[in-house]
């Protein structure tokens, strides 16, 4: 019988051991999402009865947080002009990692009911990562609590890596943020 | 002697972010909700200790470390119960008070050295809330360590037992258990007086720039302040505690009752809490010390 | 070189010295008082406090007329001052070009500390005078060198009460006893109430107490910047000297109040307490207000003579130790702070803390400097203020002294808000593009005395009992009985204090923090314009920096009430203004109508006059 007491140590590679403390931050992360309090547009209205009695996101860990530097999530809600698009541009470069983008609203996903305006952006997925949208004009609160449930669904697979996918492909987000926007930190705000 | 200072502090932590989740439950069962799991504190401050942040420069980490380094330093000489206490003899009431002062002075000094003026906004309204909730409990601490002869809080807390059942300070000055249940709603920085934090309105003040680590030690500096405060408090006014058993019952009960007061109130602004705090707490307190120590009225 | 009269003899000399070399090269003049007051130090602290039993020779030899005597309390004081003019003095060379008379500067540097030397070691009321006075005379010339001659004119106002109260008390103090002996002040049995109040009448115009604070902040905001860490850390000991006289070693004056068994004072006492009271609460209101650094300093030392002149009024051995630690935390919190200001304006040129911002990133030892020094001002562990304050909490305690204790802890939480404003609004926060070529980190001469003086702060605090060891000599001879001291605790009168184990538990948090701190994951290092600012695109640093009025809503409750003291001095003034208008109109002018006036009055007294 082969004895147990010699048999060697499997050691960990460094990859696994990273990947298990992933796994363990990822546990953290998708129980304990911190939204930012940012909202954008029309579907904004759906947030409050989330967050309230009626539909509780509390239990789910979420919780609203008043700066970018401490929100996990940046809820897009809504439509998008040029000038919000500039700030939710610095906005979300200046969260701190890892963070997610959930685009709330058809709006976000091709335009919704502007999309032939001339100032308002059609796909924010050009621009920004997005994780995960929810459809709808407005979408129902119930809609809103099963786009959260599914965002945790995805951090909890990894799929929810938006930040890297920014960080990989900075190039081409920057060069469609400054097609669309010329400046995106404008300098005289007055005529932008 | 210091191992068991440190557990004492770690243990300390443990039972307020526990307490806290518990808290927030009862306070979503009020609001005919569910409210979160009760560590959901535990997930939040792990969360945060796991994200990559932004800093400024060594002023802003340094501060953090010196809060946090105070805070522990502070918790290591509370006092549990009548056996565990870490340095017995030593847990003089003005070391809490003054120790306290370097958490904040740390935190105050890398909220400035941030940069953003709203950090500085909330740093002035945290120092002058400070200001007025301080002086009426000073004057009532003083009452209580004229009337049991000594400054340390083991001492207090036994002669309260020594005295009988519901001895307790609360009972015997009740006008200054109101004064000191209401700086110590000051202290946890809970509503009315929550006007250094207002998300909204100063964008959470002190802590803007913090996110990930720092807001990760900010937390746990937090959730050790409100233990070492609600530990006083229970030490002070409720006797203390024979055993650990009755020590965590007292604390729940102060713990809860301060949160459910403070659940109903909206925030007054800053000069508001100043003017409320000289007007009808420090003359309370004053009463309540005239009365005890020159005309000799104890109940 | 032990003999007190040969010291002061050769620091005269060097004054003299100083201004023959002034005369060629201002910054060799300073040179000299570098040296003098170093010498001063050193000669008194190893003759005096190292060598046991002391080895200070007391005779005098020269000026035989001029007696010396040795107490413990001269040489606590004296030490202490000479500590602070030699630290000082380092700053003088970088100072001195700006003055008009630089070779008189140093000349009366060294004259006013060869006066503090001679106020504490003299045995002749007399010589005490003559001395108190040299170290006034040659202040009051040193404050118009720097902004303004006005406040020299308010310096002079104050003082001359202060001198003269002491002179009638000289005098009375003969009266009573027959000799000049500053020893036999203990002695006086008759005029016990005058002479206490004519003392605490002069101490109270050197250490800016209420009411006689309204020279203290024009003074120190005005001169130049060395003399103002001067008068802080040691000129304004010469008041707390002249307090300890008249507080303790005089008999008690008035009747004891005791009300249920506390209290236990007398009404004098009392009354210096109530006053000293509203020092601290005065002086911290007024320096939250203000936007000069140098005031709001000022007004900060007014506010700590407040708690010496409590804690001496308490009669009391562990309130006098208190006391006279806080002489020395003071010294050392206030020097350091003064010379950090110093050291900011020598880049600058300004104190002002709405035109500074974000000198950290450029000066940071000054900063640390300036931290321990305020953290040792407010009264925080583990630094020297409070072992000080903790004394002055336990006997006030003690006493049951409520309004006392009120106004107390009111300085001291009031002190984190005014010592935290310059932090804020000058150290940290961002850096103002107009500053940021010219600042670099003070030269290593003016960083020396800073370091000395940090260290020294943290000395205090984690290790006292040497020093107490110290003061109980001081108190022994003073008649009451000493504090009680352990190996590293010192007991109060109702707990045990141990400052080493606060002190090590401090480091071992901070060891915990720091391991947390470094295992977790690195932050990313940003810019300080890069900031959460609601998504506007801010790039005026000006914008983002919260300096003026840094208390506003605090600052609205008390602003209509802050000029009642210096509006009722005016008002004085004025009325001193008329009644010399009257007197030149009766009795010095050739008006027609006064000559018939006086002729009808002395016609009148000839002719009915025994009926009248």
């Amino acid at each position: 019988m082969k004895s147990t007491r010699f048999s060697p140590v499997t050691n960990l590679s460094k990859e696994e051991v990273d990947r298990k403390w992933w796994e363990i931050g990822d546990f953290f992360r998708r129980n304990s999402l911190w939204m930012l309090m940012y909202c954008t547009g029309c579907c904004a209205i759906e947030l409050p009865p989330a967050m309230t009695s009626a539909y509780d996101m509390e239990r789910l860990g979420m919780g609203p947080m008043a700066t970018p530097r401490q929100a996990d999530v940046l809820l897009v809600t809504g439509y998008l002009s040029l000038k919000t698009l500039r700030r939710i541009v610095y906005t979300y470069e200046q969260m701190s990692e890892p963070k997610y983008v959930v685009g709330f609203g058809s709006c976000t996903i091709n335009g919704g009911i502007y999309h032939d305006s001339h100032a308002v952006i059609n796909q924010l997925d050009q621009y920004i990562p997005v994780d995960s949208y929810v459809a709808g004009c407005m979408p129902n609160t119930e809609a809103v609590m099963n786009g959260f449930i599914d965002l945790m669904d995805l951090i909890k697979n990894k799929k929810a890596d938006g930040w890297k996918r920014y960080k990989e492909n900075n190039a081409w987000y920057k060069k469609n943020q400054l097609d669309s926007l010329v400046e995106v930190n404008v300098h005289d705000e007055f005529h932008e | 002697m210091i191992l068991l200072g440190v557990l004492v502090a770690f243990g300390g932590f443990v039972l307020q972010t526990s307490m806290g989740g518990v808290n927030r439950k009862i306070i979503a069962r009020l609001q005919k909700r569910y409210g979160p799991k009760w560590y959901q504190e535990f997930l939040d401050i792990f969360k945060l200790l796991s994200k990559r942040a932004t800093s400024h420069g060594w002023i802003f980490d340094f501060g953090v470390i010196m809060a946090l380094g105070g805070i522990i330093a502070t918790a290591m000489f509370m006092p549990v119960s009548n056996n565990i206490i870490a340095f017995p003899g030593y847990d003089n009431f003005f070391i809490f008070v003054y120790l306290i002062a370097v958490g904040m002075l740390g935190m105050a000094m890398s909220a400035s050295g941030s940069g953003n003026p709203l950090a500085s906004i909330g740093v002035m309204r945290a120092l002058t809330t400070m200001l007025a909730y301080e002086v009426p409990f000073m004057v009532i601490v003083l009452t209580i360590i004229k009337l049991s002869k000594s400054s340390s809080l083991s001492a207090i807390a036994l002669s309260q037992q020594a005295g009988g059942d519901f001895n307790w300070f609360i009972i015997a000055l009740p006008l200054g258990g109101v004064v000191a249940f209401i700086s110590l709603l000051g202290m946890l920085g809970k509503k009315p007086f929550e006007t250094y934090i207002a998300p909204a309105e100063l964008a959470s003040g002190p802590m803007v720039e913090y996110g990930g680590k720092q807001l990760g030690m900010l937390f746990i500096m937090h959730e050790i302040t409100v233990f070492i405060e609600v530990a006083l408090f229970v030490h002070l006014f409720l006797g203390g505690a024979e055993n650990l058993l009755i020590f965590l019952v007292k604390y729940f009960l102060v713990y809860a009752i301060a949160n459910l007061v403070s659940n109903v109130f909206g925030r007054f602004k800053i000069d508001q809490v100043v003017v409320f705090f000289y007007k009808w707490i420090l003359p309370l307190a004053i009463i309540q010390a005239v009365i005890a120590l020159y005309l000799g009225w104890v109940i | 070189m032990n003999n007190i009269e040969l010291i002061i003899l050769v620091v005269l000399s060097l004054g003299i010295l100083a201004y023959v070399l002034g005369k060629f090269n201002a910054k060799l003049g300073t040179v000299v008082t570098i040296l003098g007051s170093f010498f001063v130090l050193i000669t008194l602290g190893y003759y005096g406090f190292v060598m046991d039993p002391q080895g200070l020779d007391m005779t005098s030899n020269l000026f035989p007329s001029i007696t010396y005597g040795f107490t413990y309390l001269g040489l606590f004081f004296g030490v202490i001052v000479a500590f602070t003019f030699s630290m000082v003095s380092f700053f003088n060379p970088f100072f001195v070009d700006k003055y008009k008379f630089s070779a008189a500067y140093s000349m009366l540097y060294l004259f006013s500390l060869a006066g503090t030397v001679g106020v504490f070691f003299t045995n002749d009321l007399r010589f005490l005078f003559f001395f108190f006075e040299l170290v006034v005379w040659t202040s009051l010339f040193l404050i118009p060198m720097g902004d303004s001659k006005k406040a020299a004119s308010w310096y002079y106002g104050f003082s001359a009460l202060g001198s003269f109260s002491l002179l009638f008390a000289v005098l009375l103090i003969f009266k009573a006893t027959g000799n000049f002996n500053v020893a036999s002040i203990g002695t006086v049995d008759q005029y016990n109430v005058a002479i206490f109040f004519l003392l605490i009448i002069a101490a109270f115009a050197k250490l800016g107490a209420f009411p006689l604070h309204i020279w203290l902040p024009k003074v120190l905001t005005n001169s130049p910047d060395p003399i103002t860490a001067l008068f802080s850390g040691g000129l304004e000991k010469l008041g707390a000297f002249v307090a300890v006289l008249g507080l303790v070693k005089l008999a008690p004056v008035g009747t004891m109040i005791s009300l249920n068994g506390y209290i236990n004072m007398t009404t004098a006492s009392y009354f210096i307490a109530i006053l000293g009271s509203m020092t601290i609460v005065f002086g911290t209101l007024m320096a939250i207000r203000q936007d000069d650094a140098k005031t709001l300093l000022a007004y900060s030392s007014m506010s700590n003579g407040g708690y010496i002149l409590v804690a001496l009024a308490m009669m009391n051995s562990t309130a006098l130790a208190g006391g006279l630690y806080h002489v020395i935390a003071h010294a050392l919190a206030s020097t350091g702070a003064f010379l950090a200001i110093a050291a900011v304006k020598h880049y600058t040129g300004t104190t002002k803390m709405k035109e500074l911002g974000g000198m950290i990133h450029k000066m940071p030892i000054t900063y640390l400097v300036y931290l321990i020094a305020i953290i040792s001002m407010a009264g925080i562990p583990p630094m020297g203020g409070f072992i000080s304050k903790w004394l002055i909490f336990q006997s006030v305690i003690d006493k049951g002294l409520i309004f006392v204790a009120i106004a107390t802890f009111f300085g001291s939480i009031g002190s984190f808000l005014y010592v935290f404003r310059p932090l804020a609004a000058l150290f940290l926060g961002q850096e103002l593009p107009q500053h940021r070529e010219k600042t670099k980190e003070a030269p290593i001469l003016m960083l020396i005395p800073m370091l000395i003086i940090t260290v020294l702060n943290i000395y205090t605090g984690v290790i006292p009992n040497f020093i107490l060891g110290k003061i109980n000599l001081v108190i022994s001879e003073l008649g009451l009985s000493p504090l009680e001291l352990g190996v590293t605790d010192i007991v109060g009168l109702n707990g045990t204090l141990n400052p080493a184990l606060i002190s090590g538990m401090f480091g071992i948090g901070v060891a915990i923090a720091f391991v947390i701190f470094i295992l977790l994951k690195k932050s990313k290092k940003v810019g300080l314009m890069d900031t959460y600012t609601a998504g506007n695109f801010v790039y005026t640093e000006a914008l983002l920096h919260y300096s003026l009025d840094f208390y506003a809503p605090l600052e609205r409750l008390y602003e209509k009430q802050i000029n009642i003291m210096s509006n009722f001095y005016n008002s004085v003034a004025n009325k001193v203004r008329e009644f010399g208008a009257f007197m030149k109109y009766f009795f010095f002018s050739n008006k027609p109508e006064i000559t018939v006036f006086f002729i009808m009055t002395i016609v009148i007294f000839l002719l009915w006059g025994d009926v009248l």
